[in-house]
């Protein structure tokens, strides 16, 4: 199990896709949407660190799932059947896979935000930032492993990229909700990436998570999970 | 449907262990690949059609068939990649899985290609680690002929490279049963060759090789055995020379200078009779006792006896089939 959580981790860190789109693109516009209108407000410096920090996190876990397309287009799941490997383990590997490549994409903006920005948390809220921002990535791993298991390579593309901006513009991590009409910010406030930024926004404001983001999440983690379980059982036995 | 012989099943039911064993008792005993009256259709299609075969362990065997024969789906049913629809697949004794997850069952697959952002060395020591007691990494890549390769990422290596990755791949576990699903297609003349004598080499540690192909001259070559697969069936089952002989051993050919055609096919060992202008060719078991009877008939103008090809035998062996269905297989 850790030889194939290293190989696939290395196979995903040598994708410029994944460096470019995970990494670099969400520190980029980070920097770019904190710094061009001379932003007064260190708020929100530390509010848009969240959301791009959530939205990384977003991409890259999502990313997975186009990993296990490809995997089952060129036959590489199905050359796995035939070692002595259990199959779930092969599940379980790439789920671990996504838990820890998300990990450079959400300590990147991060760093760009306390190095580069300025952001002052305490050390606690940095620790407790990142292990919520990594926890809450889950149920959007879930979600892009069922697009993985059930889309072709190209469709999953597709589809990961279409929740991913579709997302990450509905819950609000690219402008801040308060630009939104209120009947907008009603749709946003059951969204996942809205409950997953918002996870990150209280603790950098030195709140605990609201149980009403827990609860929407989990929602969401059961119906993302269902979602990758059915998939599996559909994609598994024809690739 | 022809009974599963006693022997397949006997062992397993007196030393069942107590507890799952990842190795089964029949391992040592039980013939590496048996199928009996297995079947597998996609919709319509019967892509493999009641097949019964045992392959002894040891044994180096080709499945032979066209494109579409049915022969990579009885390789998805026997690695239990897929389910049959009807019948029973065992390998060593067990169901495939079983096999599989014990490390015995090393597979080149057909449609695989080329796994992206990682290096060949990385690759097949993966895959090596899954296996209970795999060859060392350096052995399964000089074997595979592709020793320099090592460092160099799989997805820029050029098609006949990938395929010997492939080739390594299968072989690193060091399986008791090596499965190769056309495993020349890619290849130049030159790697073709390497491939073979590399097949061969490990084929002599005493393990079973099964490989698909469409080339009858591979088939016979680097086989013991010869299985000729046609819409999902077996329809002849031996060496080349068996096959030759099943679809009609020779070719007597002779000038009939006017003389009638009639009454030829009833000649001794007489099979099949062609005539091209004022030439007779006659397919033959038995070319002396056709030949002495067409001398006793004063008809040895222009005499001719060849071999018939294996082209012939297995033009014979897949087209007679559609008809007269399971009758003359060869063994």
């Amino acid at each position: 199990m850790r030889d194939y959580l290293r190989l696939e981790t290395r196979r995903t860190l040598r994708d410029p896709g994944f460096v470019v789109g995970g990494i670099a693109m969400p520190v980029l516009m980070y920097l770019l949407f904190t710094n061009l209108g001379d932003g007064d407000s260190g708020g929100w410096k530390t509010g848009a660190m969240v959301g791009m920090a959530a939205y990384g996190a977003v991409g890259t876990a999502l990313n997975t799932g186009g990993g296990v397309a490809e995997d089952r287009a060129i036959g590489w799941l199905r050359q796995l059947r035939v070692t002595p490997m259990p199959p779930h383990q092969v599940v379980v590997g790439r789920a671990l896979t996504a838990s820890v490549t998300v990990l450079p994409a959400i300590a990147a903006v991060l760093a760009a935000g306390g190095l580069l920005n300025g952001v002052r948390l305490d050390a606690w809220q940095w620790a407790a930032l990142a292990l919520l921002l990594w926890l809450g990535s889950v149920p959007f791993t879930l979600l892009g492993l069922g697009n993985g298991y059930r889309l072709t390579g190209q469709t999953t593309g597709v589809a990961n990229m279409v929740a991913n901006l579709a997302l990450a513009v509905l819950g609000g991590l690219w402008f801040p909700l308060a630009l939104f009409p209120e009947w907008l910010r009603a749709v946003s406030a059951y969204t996942p990436t809205n409950r997953f930024a918002e996870l990150g926004t209280s603790v950098a404001t030195g709140h605990a998570p609201p149980p009403g983001a827990i609860f929407v999440l989990t929602a969401w983690l059961l119906a993302f999970g269902a979602y990758a379980v059915l998939s599996y059982r559909r994609g598994a036995g024809n690739d | 449907m022809p009974p599963n012989e006693p022997t397949t099943t006997a062992p397993a039911t007196t030393t069942t262990p107590p507890r799952p064993a990842p190795a089964p008792a029949t391992h040592r005993t039980a013939p590496a690949v048996s199928l009996a009256g297995a079947a597998k259709a996609y919709g319509a299609v019967r892509a493999v059609d009641g097949v019964d075969l045992e392959i002894a362990r040891g044994e180096t065997v080709a499945l032979l068939g066209r494109n579409g024969a049915g022969k990579s789906t009885a390789i998805a049913l026997l690695l239990g990649l897929c389910p049959p629809d009807q019948g029973a697949v065992e390998l060593f004794g067990g169901p495939p899985d079983r096999a599989v997850r014990a490390g015995l069952v090393g597979a080149m697959l057909q449609e695989a290609r080329a796994v992206p952002r990682v290096t060949v060395g990385e690759l097949v020591a993966f895959v090596a680690g899954r296996y209970p007691a795999p060859m060392p990494v350096e052995q399964a890549l000089e074997l595979a002929g592709i020793a320099e390769l090592a460092g160099r990422r799989v997805d820029r290596l050029s098609g006949g490279q990938t395929q010997r990755v492939r080739f390594a791949v299968a072989l690193t576990g060091n399986p008791d049963l090596l499965v190769l699903d056309e495993p020349t297609a890619a290849l130049d003349v030159e790697a073709r060759h390497t491939f073979w004598k590399s097949m061969r080499a490990y084929a002599r540690r005493g393990s079973t090789v099964l490989f698909s192909t469409h080339y009858l001259e591979e088939a016979e070559a680097h086989a013991d055995r010869i299985l000729v697969v046609d819409r999902g069936r077996i329809v002849a089952d031996g060496t080349g020379d068996e096959l030759r002989r099943a679809a009609g051993g020779s070719r007597v050919s002779f000038d009939l200078a006017g003389r009638p055609a009639e009454g030829l096919t009833l000649l001794p060992g007489v099979r099949a009779l062609e005539v091209r202008g004022d030439r007779a060719l006659l397919r033959t078991e038995d070319s002396d006792a056709t030949v002495v009877a067409l001398a006793e008939l004063g008809a040895v103008r222009g005499l001719e006896v060849a071999p018939a090809s294996l082209d012939d035998a297995f033009l014979a062996l897949t087209a007679a089939e559609a008809t007269t269905a399971e009758g003359e297989t060869a063994r």
